[in-house]
Formats: structure tokens, C-alpha cells, sequence
């Protein structure tokens, strides 16, 4: 049933820098190319002309075209930008689904019942997006999704039935318009002499199975044009999110325990109504003064009540955090903390959490998250006991709070204070910075063992505080003092070496000279300097 | 004949206790190989405490249980405070099995007696001593359990202790070069061993004689000294 799965698919060409060029408010005639880790990974047609190719390193570019826009690649501004322009085609067709930002699929038997043939409906949906968004749009008609990409490529129409014999004729390279992580198995691919998509397709799928495991399986179906599996559609955005307006603030738990049951059990009943599952959800917390709270959390056998435990859990640690003064002091898990905080009341020492408990939480928000097929939440004979590890942690998290059971994970930064993003147990981890971009003066093997961030007094001899050059240390540290007013010699020291970080931007712009000294115990330490004063920011333990 | 002597051997070099562990059959977590010497039974042995202090301790734990995390064993820390996930992860820690607790110091008993039901290995810097009934129930449990409990300061009950004695850094020079490795001497119930930990690529690594180009550093690219395997007693079997 070839006829069912026959797609069309729009994509914008180099959308990353038509987005880019949107957020930034320029004319469509200025060149512009979009930066990440360093090389152009997208440029638009101007600067194409100009001679700016993908690729190209920021000195490149710059030198074939002065005038260009160079601008870092942002993901969020890419999806935010495309999912607001293609609103209109919710008014056109009744389904479709987003595939990347840039990219949407249509399926062609929504669009039979309204439209003469396959052209007119092209035509009348690019008319239609243009007019709206004005940007430029390729199609591509294929039997497949995948097959349907390649051509949107290079915007053909590839008639019924003749899908397969297109795909054979496609590079293997082409399997990377799928967008998944395949680097390394299309280079396996291509040294094996799998040179085409037809190459592959002729290869037994038993045999591709058990060398290459699901990732090579998948590969081979979509290069035979099997349909891939069937895509999920472009949800209305009011479909799974419920709220609730209080119309007393409240800080009662139960209260709010109360709540949060009932509206889950209108969500969860949403969700089952669609055939899916929900895996993770959003908590939106709302408190008078628009300060809100919203964190992510994933939950393995979502119920009623395991969503009104996090939600109350949620709303126990934000109104504690609320009625608490900012202090200086850093907290594991920073990275997800509350997202507003009080700035009000200049002179005043901190909110009076008397006060803040009046007013309370005014409105709750539920928004699935994450949704999967009932299939995909089962659990797998291979995960050894996590039903009794989430269990157990999940109990701790009940007692001291969900910032107390932390889980490792790396992002990119220079310091190792700055590359540790501890998430709390069953919260989607959120990296403020790519660990894949290049760091450049990160910090090499062997690395602390833990983080910490003391002041401390880097003495030289006579007791005299070391200043550091970007030529050198001013004197040969002797002493490092500590808060505490200990003291400990230091026997032995690094060259220093400057790190200049975010001098693009003055609001993050930090300059700071690392070393690492050996104190007369035997340990040691990682120091810091930051404008004038040294810090203690890791030990080797 | 008394069978004092070999009952006596048999716990303090094999660690059976009672007569059913002969059994039990519980083999050791496998560890990095440069630190399966200092390990009795040539791992990280299971229901029993093992204490590991001095300098260092903290990376040589990580390093310990590294390859037991890898084999989806998981992995608990207790009051270590803020770890750097680069460092757990140079040392081969498989992240997706490690958690770190960040509860209050005077909690550890009670965060350690949850954790216990359901993990392989806990690793745990106590804010203070149990009192001794306290340390029997964890130790009935950690032994019931047939997990591996490491404690970063010394616990009694414990029946590996492992001392590190004494840490030496190398690569700096008085303001040039930067920390490379660090020379670790540790003495155990097998004698004393001599390791990098860190290594140069920041996972243990044999210490070799070349690497001791420390002048001064003392006579530490000779085999390790004291009781070492060779001179101990051997149990033979007796027809």
C-alpha cells in the first residue's frame, strides 16, 4: 500500500540562517552564515554568491565576504521561528507533522479530498506558506518520508512507484537527511563499498540485523523504501496542557495535593484518549508577582498521584527558596533552579516568608512532555533493577526533598565547576552549554576530584599577595592561606596559564589565570584569579 | 592439632568468617588491574566494609568501583560534596550508574540503611562514628546484602583497611609545567603498593622506573616492600 505512506515534504534551504537572520532583524538581502563549533553550517543564498560554502571555518568566511553576518547557531531560535511560521498550515491541512526545524512532512491522502492533483496541492500550500512567511519553500513527493526528504533536496516529484529505483541511485550519504548520529555508520558503510543507497538495499536485512543491530536494520529499510514508522502527527498545542487558576492563593500541600490530582487525572485521561503514553511532564507553578516555576520530571509509571507527589514536592522547595534570602552560596543542581526570583524591595533584606505565605500559589499548569506509544514505555529485559533502584531513590527524594539524589552528567565549560551539571533523579537534564563545541583552554587529564569555590590568599614571601600577569605569576607563591585562617605551604607550582572567556559579550566576560599548586601535606589544589582575588576552585582528593 | 591457626588463616587471608561463605561463593567486584594487588582476594569484595583514607582516597575509591559501575552495577555516594562529574568520568565511572546524595551530614546512617536495600556499591565519607550497635545492624546488613560498602574515613568493623600513606605530584616545576600524575604509596593487608592514581591520562597506571625521575622522591621504583604474596604463608591441602 504504497499510496498510504505517500509524502509531501516541504523544507526551507539553509533554514538555520534564515532563522538566524529573523532573530536578528535583517534584510533578506544581507549574507549571512551560521556558525557552530566553529565551521559554517548554513548560509544563505547571498552569501553562498559571495562564496561562503559550508564548511568554512569564521576566518574563511569572513575573508570571502566582509560584509557578511556571521552569528552562532542557536537551536532554540530555530525551532521557535519555524513552529510560529508554519501556524498557517494548521488552517490548510488537516495533518502534518514537523520532522526538523526547517522541514515538515504533509501526508498526500490529507490532501486528495481538496485538491485536483499532487501539483495543485503543492502549489496552493507553497502559495499559501509563502504568502505567510515569505520565505522559500522546496517540495519533494516520494512514496516514503525518507525518500520524499532527498527529493525536497532538490525539489522533484518522484512518481508512484518509481521511489525505489530513486533511492538506489542516491549516495549513502544521503541517509544523514534523517538527522540521527549515523557519522559512523555511513563511514562503515562507504568502506565496506556500500557506496549507494542501492548497495545496501541489496544486502540481505537478516545479515544487516546482526552486524549492524536496529540503527543498521532501520538504514536498510529506509534505503529498500520500506515505510519508516508511521509519524506522529503535529499536535495542537492546547491538546495536553490543563490548568487550574486558584482562586484563593494557597501554600497548603494539600490543598494543592488535591488540585494536582484532579488535573492530572484530566491530562493522563487526555493522553490514554490519543493512544499514547506520557513519560514526562511539565510542572508550571505560578505565584502572584509573575514569578513562576517550571521544572520537567520523568516518571515511569505515571499516575494521579505520582504527579501530585512532584507537584507538591516542586511547590515545597520553590515557596522555601521563596521565603529564604539570596544568599551568595552556590547549591548542587543550580542549573535547574527556580526560574524567578524575587527582586523587589531594594532595601529590604529579603521577602518576609510571613508575607510571601499569604499570597501563595495562584495557578497550576500540567503539560505532557514527553509522549511515547504505549510499546516504547514498556520496560526491557536488559535494564537490571531500575524498578527497585527508582524506588528506593525515589523515597529519599520524598524525604529530603528532589535536590537531594543528584545524577551525573557532563556539559561544556573550561572549569570543572562549569562542565558539572548534577540533575536531580528523573529530571531532564538541561546542558547550558554544548559539551560536543570545542573548549578552548579546558582543562586537561588529570583533572580535581571535587569542586569548590573558597576565596582564599595566595601569599609570596614576606607575606605579600602573588599577583598574576598574563606574562607570569609577579612572585613565587610560598603560603596559601584559607578562610579559616589556616595556613599551608606551598612546595611546588604550575606555570600559570590566562583563560579569557565570553569576550565577546561584556555581561559574561570573565578573564582568570589558573594554577594548580602542591601543598607541604602533599595535596593538591586548583587556584583560580578573578579580578583581584584568588580562589580555590577544585582539590584533588 | 588445633585448628585455631587455619580457621584463623582461612578468615584473615580468604575472608570466610563462617563456615557456610566457603559456599557462598561470592567472588570480589572486579577492579583495575593495577589496583587488584592491594585487595586480598584480588577485588572489592562484597558484604564486607572496606576503609580507604589518606590522600587520594577519594579518586582511588572512584577508580574501585569504575569497572563494577560498568558491569550496570549502581553506584551511591554519600557526604562527598560536590564531585567533578570530568574527573568521575576520567577514572572510567560509568555515569549513567552513579548518583550522588546531598543530604545532611548527621543523616548518612539513615540515607546509607535506604540505599543499601537496592545498591551494589556504596561509597561513603561518614560525618561520624556509629555507635556499636548501630555499626552491627549495617554491618549484618551489608553483609545480608552482599554489597560492597567503602568507607572514606576509618569505620571499625571494616575488614580491609586500605591506608594511603603518602601522595607525591609530579610535573610541576616551580612554575613551569603543569600536575601530570601523582605517585600514590598504599598500604594494605597485602602489603605496601606503589601506583599512579592519576595516571597521565587520569586513570591508574603501574608505576614505572622511568617515571620516578623525581629527585629526592626516595627509593619508590623498588618493588613493594613488607609482607608482600610472596613471603606469606600458603594453605595446602591436607589429604
Amino acid at each position: 500500500m504504497s499510496a498510504d505512506t505517500r509524502t509531501l515534504v516541504l523544507t526551507v534551504p539553509d533554514w538555520p540562517a534564515v532563522a538566524a537572520a529573523i532573530e536578528h532583524d535583517l534584510s533578506p538581502g544581507t549574507p549571512v552564515a551560521v556558525l557552530h563549533a566553529g565551521k559554517v553550517i548554513a548560509a544563505n543564498a547571498p552569501a553562498r554568491t559571495a562564496g561562503i560554502a559550508v564548511g568554512n571555518n569564521k576566518r574563511a568566511a569572513g575573508f570571502r565576504c566582509p560584509e557578511a553576518q556571521i552569528l552562532v547557531w542557536d537551536e532554540d531560535v530555530d525551532n521557535r521561528h519555524f513552529s510560529a511560521g508554519v501556524g498557517a498550515l494548521e488552517d490548510l491541512v488537516a495533518r502534518f507533522t514537523l520532522l526538523a526545524p526547517g522541514t515538515l512532512a504533509v501526508p498526500l491522502d490529507a490532501l486528495r479530498h481538496g485538491y485536483a492533483d499532487e501539483a495543485a496541492a503543492v502549489e496552493a500550500l507553497i502559495s499559501a506558506l509563502v504568502a505567510t512567511t515569505g520565505w522559500e519553500f522546496f517540495p519533494g513527493i516520494a512514496d516514503t518520508v525518507f525518500a520524499a526528504r532527498i527529493a525536497a533536496g532538490r525539489a522533484t516529484r518522484v512518481p508512484p512507484g518509481e521511489t525505489v529505483a530513486f533511492l538506489s541511485a542516491q549516495p549513502i550519504t544521503a541517509l544523514e537527511v534523517t538527522g540521527e548520529n549515523w557519522t559512523e555508520l555511513i563511514d562503515v558503510f562507504v568502506h565496506l563499498g556500500l557506496r549507494s543507497l542501492g548497495a545496501l538495499a541489496a544486502l540481505d536485512a537478516t545479515d544487516v540485523m546482526s552486524r549492524f543491530g536496529p540503527a543498521g536494520r532501520r538504514a536498510h529499510d529506509l534505503a529498500s523504501g520500506r515505510p519508516d514508522r508511521p509519524l506522529r502527527d503535529h499536535l495542537r498545542t492546547e491538546d495536553l496542557q490543563v490548568e487550574s487558576v486558584l482562586d484563593v492563593p494557597t501554600t497548603r500541600s494539600d490543598t494543592l495535593g488535591f488540585l494536582a490530582r484532579q488535573l492530572a487525572a484530566d491530562l493522563l485521561t487526555r493522553v490514554r484518549a490519543g493512544g499514547l503514553v506520557c513519560t514526562q511532564i511539565t510542572i508550571d507553578l505560578r505565584a502572584a508577582g509573575d514569578r513562576s516555576s517550571r521544572r520537567t520530571w520523568r516518571i515511569e509509571d505515571m499516575t494521579e498521584n505520582a504527579i501530585a507527589d512532584r507537584l507538591r514536592w516542586q511547590a515545597e522547595g520553590w515557596l522555601a527558596g521563596l521565603g529564604r534570602p539570596r544568599t551568595g552560596g552556590r547549591n548542587l543542581g543550580r542549573g535547574r533552579s527556580i526560574g524567578a526570583v524575587p527582586t523587589d524591595d531594594g532595601d529590604d533584606p529579603g521577602p518576609d516568608p510571613e508575607d510571601f505565605s499569604e499570597e501563595g500559589i495562584t495557578a497550576l499548569g500540567l503539560i505532557a512532555a514527553e509522549l511515547t506509544t504505549p510499546v516504547g514505555a514498556t520496560k526491557s529485559l536488559f535494564d537490571e533493577n531500575t524498578g527497585q533502584i527508582t524506588h528506593t531513590l525515589e523515597r529519599l527524594q520524598g524525604l529530603f526533598g528532589p535536590d537531594a539524589v543528584l545524577v551525573p552528567r557532563l556539559q561544556g565549560g573550561w572549569d570543572p565547576a562549569e562542565t558539572n551539571l548534577w540533575t536531580p533523579w528523573q529530571q531532564t537534564a538541561a546542558p547550558a552549554r554544548d559539551p560536543q563545541a570545542p573548549w578552548p583552554g579546558s582543562l586537561g587529564t588529570p583533572r580535581p576530584t571535587t569542586v569548590d569555590r573558597v576565596a582564599v590568599d595566595v601569599l609570596a614571601a614576606g607575606g605579600l599577595p602573588v599577583e598574576a600577569r598574563p606574562a607570569g605569576l609577579g612572585a613565587a607563591p610560598q603560603t596559601i592561606r584559607f578562610p579559616t585562617g589556616t595556613t599551608e605551604a606551598i612546595v611546588d607550582f604550575s606555570g600559570s596559564w590566562p583563560i579569557e572567556s565570553g569576550w565577546w559579550d561584556p555581561s559574561r566576560s570573565t578573564y582568570r589565570t589558573r594554577l594548580q599548586v602542591v601543598t607541604e601535606s602533599g595535596q593538591a589544589l586548583l587556584l583560580s584569579r578573578e579580578s583581584g582575588q584568588w580562589y580555590l576552585t577544585g582539590r584533588y582528593r | 592439632m588445633s585448628a585455631a591457626p587455619l580457621v584463623e588463616q582461612l578468615s584473615r587471608e580468604m575472608g570466610i568468617s563462617t563456615a557456610t561463605s566457603l559456599f557462598d561463593g561470592h567472588p570480589p567486584r572486579p577492579v583495575h588491574p593495577v589496583l587488584a594487588p592491594i585487595f586480598r582476594r584480588g577485588g572489592l569484595p562484597r558484604g564486607e566494609i572496606v576503609s580507604l583514607t589518606g590522600g587520594q582516597s577519594l579518586s582511588c575509591a572512584l577508580a574501585t568501583v569504575a569497572a563494577a559501575t560498568r558491569e550496570q552495577k549502581w553506584c551511591a555516594g554519600i557526604g562527598l560534596g560536590e564531585p567533578a562529574v570530568s574527573s568521575i568520568a576520567d577514572l572510567g565511572v560509568d555515569l549513567d550508574h552513579f548518583v550522588n546524595l546531598v543530604t545532611p551530614p548527621q543523616d548518612w546512617l539513615r540515607v546509607a540503611s535506604i540505599l543499601i536495600e537496592s545498591f551494589d556499591i556504596l561509597l561513603v565519607d561518614p560525618a561520624y562514628q556509629p555507635s556499636a550497635g548501630e555499626r552491627a545492624r549495617l554491618l549484618a546488613k551489608v553483609r545480608e546484602r552482599k554489597m560492597s560498602f567503602i568507607s572514606l574515613t576509618p569505620l571499625q568493623g571494616s575488614t580491609e583497611q586500605i591506608e594511603i600513606t603518602d601522595v607525591h605530584w609530579s610535573g610541576t616545576d616551580h612554575g613551569h609545567g603543569r600536575l601530570r600524575s601523582c605517585l600514590v604509596e598504599a598500604r594494605s593487608q597485602t602489603g605496601v603498593h606503589r601506583f599512579l592514581l592519576p595516571g597521565p591520562d587520569g586513570t591508574p597506571a603501574p608505576a614505572s622506573a622511568g617515571q620516578d625521575a623525581v629527585p629526592g622522591a626516595g627509593p619508590s621504583a623498588e618493588p613493594a616492600v613488607g609482607p608482600g604474596p610472596e613471603q606469606r604463608p600458603v594453605i595446602r591441602s591436607v589429604s
